[in-house]
């Protein structure tokens, strides 16, 4: 057989499996809509984050007149998003779910002198700490400024001489730079949609596995082999069939995110590897899937549980950094985990931070589509 | 000088201690139609896909137009179209799409492939129902469309089994009609079936199969005449029909019996000569008035149970 009848013939069985695919109009539901719109809620109730180059949210609670020069400073710091909260109760509101990362409250009279200013952040969080950072910054340099415009003043120069230096005073800013190896939490779009991307990818490719249970139960497989066709050929059409839907479900998440939330995926080259590497376990599962269940029903009702399950150990419902270490290293026994290592390193470190759940992924993938082929093949041969 | 386009020999295959074929051992000439007959279990269907290189035999050589399937089987099976008992499409393709894919797997492809799609259609006469759904179609439409798929590529040698299960009578006999235009426009056929009355309608060669050997082989007519050298007739009387019995039992060479559940009905069976009839009328001449005769054609079920002492249908 030659290497253009076996492509003739793997497009033949890639093209029949798509059109079946594309006429699922259930599996299209959970192809095309679900994911987004989990994407949708799940991003926005986590605080609507893109990437992570995102500012920091700071809730600002002010309480009287006079503090508007230092709203204005706090609102220019590059790194900071600013939220004007009505009160102390719902500042903490806020920050107890999430939506802000700190909150600071200030009081009659700010402008006027020294006074105290409550700061409000979750124990722990790495972002509360950046924000503290950039918060006492800020206020250093208002007081600074403040405390030399006074000095200024009673050494006679007139305010619009002060106004003038104080222009061309520039702030000082810290760049924070993630070095490679360190964690750091991603929320909103920049989790959810990685996450999903993991989670639907894997259980649409096990739910998919239903078409290929029917393709072996109805004999389809069987008489295939009765074709001028190597075996192995028909195997690879059905592998690669289950891949390029696999494929299709991962780039459609990385594709409308990244244009509608404008999430940060990181280098293009990097999320294709690591998606392709991906989409190779889920198409060795599906294949898995498609050896062991006896109908299309079981295969497709075993994707969800499956995947929902694997993919909360996994990382993909919560992030596993806010877990235990024993729960951590167990996700990481499964897939998904690395998956989103990976994901998530991408737009932080590039490629070099995601090469070692890149190189785990691969070697799954390997290991499970050639357990699954042989078991698929047998149950071909076997159903009489 | 016949050429033979199929030849089956010594095939042996066992699952685990069950020795479903047991050397068995065919040949089909091209343009010939053969029927495999034979119950269920009678290893029909593993025969069947030893010869079109599903299943591989654990003995024996399967040879297609002089191509070894063990040794060359891409050029045996480019020459062999397969019908498997069950319809083996997909159901959410439509029937074109459902032969496009098959004609593809045997290298098809542009405007041969769409002409061949077009022609088979028209053979099973479903081009009106083409682009539709094959879930939406009739148990017997499926069927058609899953013989259409064997034909697609125009192969020498057409193996159809069981190709009639589960469809009704006007569907079973368009398939049937389907098969006989093939047959007689020169494709090789191999049927198998346990309905003996389509392997008698369709095939000119017969060859019975029990426990996954070849007890008996021949144009049918030849097997039946080996039940039977003589003849057989049913003797409507009127009157005493024991003293009816009795006269035409005394005929040399003659048996009689009374129906079961025709009490007036006389069985004659004669073991020699043509046609005893005449013989059979005469002895009751005067001993009860016949008010019907007909001559009864052994069938090839009777052939079976004679051969075998089971029914095609146990």
């Amino acid at each position: 057989m030659s290497r253009l009848a076996a492509v003739h013939v793997l497009s033949a069985l890639v093209a029949a499996n798509l059109r079946r695919q594309g006429r699922d109009r259930i599996g299209l539901f959970f192809m095309v809509i679900l994911p987004f719109v989990i994407i949708v809620v799940v991003g926005l109730a986590l605080g609507g984050h893109a990437g992570d180059g995102q500012r920091l949210r700071l809730g600002l609670v002010v309480e009287g007149a006079g503090s508007g020069e230092l709203v204005a400073r706090f609102a220019e710091h590059p790194e900071l998003t600013v939220v004007r909260v009505a009160g102390v109760a719902e500042l903490r509101r806020q920050i107890g779910q999430g939506s802000l990362v700190a909150g600071l409250v200030l009081p009659e009279g700010v402008g006027d002198g020294a006074v105290r200013l409550p700061f409000y952040l979750v124990d722990g969080s790495g972002e509360a700490a950046v924000v503290r950072n950039n918060v006492h910054a800020v206020l250093g340099r208002y007081g600074a400024l403040a405390g030399a415009e006074r000095m200024a003043g009673r050494l006679g120069a007139s305010p619009a001489q002060v106004d003038l230096v104080v222009a061309r005073t520039d702030p000082i800013f810290s760049d924070v730079r993630v070095v490679p190896g360190a964690e750091t939490l991603r929320l909103g779009f920049a989790y959810t949609a990685p996450a999903n991307l993991v989670l639907f990818t894997f259980i649409n490719s096990a739910a998919v596995a239903g078409a290929l249970v029917e393709t072996r139960r109805l004999g389809i497989s069987r008489r295939s082999l009765a074709a001028p066709v190597r075996p192995w050929v028909l195997l690879a059409g059905e592998v690669l069939s289950r891949y390029v839907i696999a494929l299709l479900q991962a780039l459609l998440v990385v594709v409308v995110t990244a244009l509608l939330f404008g999430v940060e995926w990181g280098p293009p080259a990097g999320v294709l590897l690591v998606v392709a590497a991906f989409c190779l376990v889920s198409t060795g599962v599906a294949m898995l899937v498609g050896g062991l269940a006896g109908t299309g029903m079981q295969a497709a009702a075993l994707g969800p549980p499956i995947g929902i399950v694997l993919g909360m150990l996994g990382g993909c419902m919560w992030p596993l950094l806010i877990v235990p270490p024993l729960l951590r290293d167990a996700g990481h026994v499964f897939p998904h985990a690395w998956a989103m290592d990976a994901l998530l390193a991408l737009p932080q470190r590039g490629l070099d931070g995601a090469m070692t759940p890149v190189a785990v992924l691969l070697a799954m993938g390997v290991a499970v589509t050639a357990v699954s082929l042989h078991l698929f093949r047998r149950s071909v041969l076997r159903t009489r | 000088m016949l050429t033979a386009a199929l030849e089956c020999e010594g095939l042996v295959k066992r699952y685990g201690s069950l020795l479903a074929v047991d050397g068995l051992k065919f040949s089909v000439t091209e343009g010939e139609a053969y029927g495999l007959l034979g119950p269920n279990g009678s290893g029909k269907s593993t025969t069947i896909e030893m010869v079109v290189g599903v299943l591989i035999p654990d003995s024996g050589t399967v040879r297609v137009h002089g191509h070894e399937m063990a040794r060359h089987p891409l050029r045996a099976k480019r020459l062999v179209g397969y019908v498997p008992q069950e319809v083996a499409l997909y159901p959410d393709l439509t029937g074109r799409e459902n032969l496009r894919y098959f004609g593809r797997l045997f290298g098809l492809r542009g405007q041969r492939l769409r002409r061949r799609v077009a022609e088979v259609l028209d053979v099973v006469g479903l081009a009106d129902r083409a682009d539709e759904r094959l879930g939406t179609y009739s148990g017997g439409m499926q069927r058609r469309v899953n013989i259409a798929a064997g034909l697609v590529h125009e192969p020498k040698v057409l193996v159809l089994d069981e190709p009639t299960v589960g469809v009704d009578p006007q569907s079973r006999n368009a398939i049937l009609e389907s098969v006989e235009r093939l047959v007689a426009g020169g494709t090789t056929v191999l049927y198998t079936s346990h309905y003996m009355e389509e392997v008698e309608r369709v095939c000119d060669r017969v060859g019975i199969i029990d426990r996954g050997r070849i007890i008996a082989e021949g144009r049918p007519e030849e097997l039946m005449a080996t039940l039977s050298p003589g003849g057989r007739a049913e003797v409507e009387v009127d009157g005493d029909v024991q003293a009816a019995g009795v006269a035409v039992a005394a005929l040399p060479g003659v048996a009689v019996t009374v129906a079961d559940h025709r009490p007036r009905l006389l069985l004659v069976t004669w073991t020699e000569g043509a046609d005893r009839l005449p013989d059979v009328l005469q002895a009751l001449n005067g001993v009860a008035a016949v008010v019907r005769t007909a001559a009864v054609r052994p069938s090839l079920e009777e052939v079976f149970l004679h051969l075998t002492g089971t029914s095609l249908r146990d």
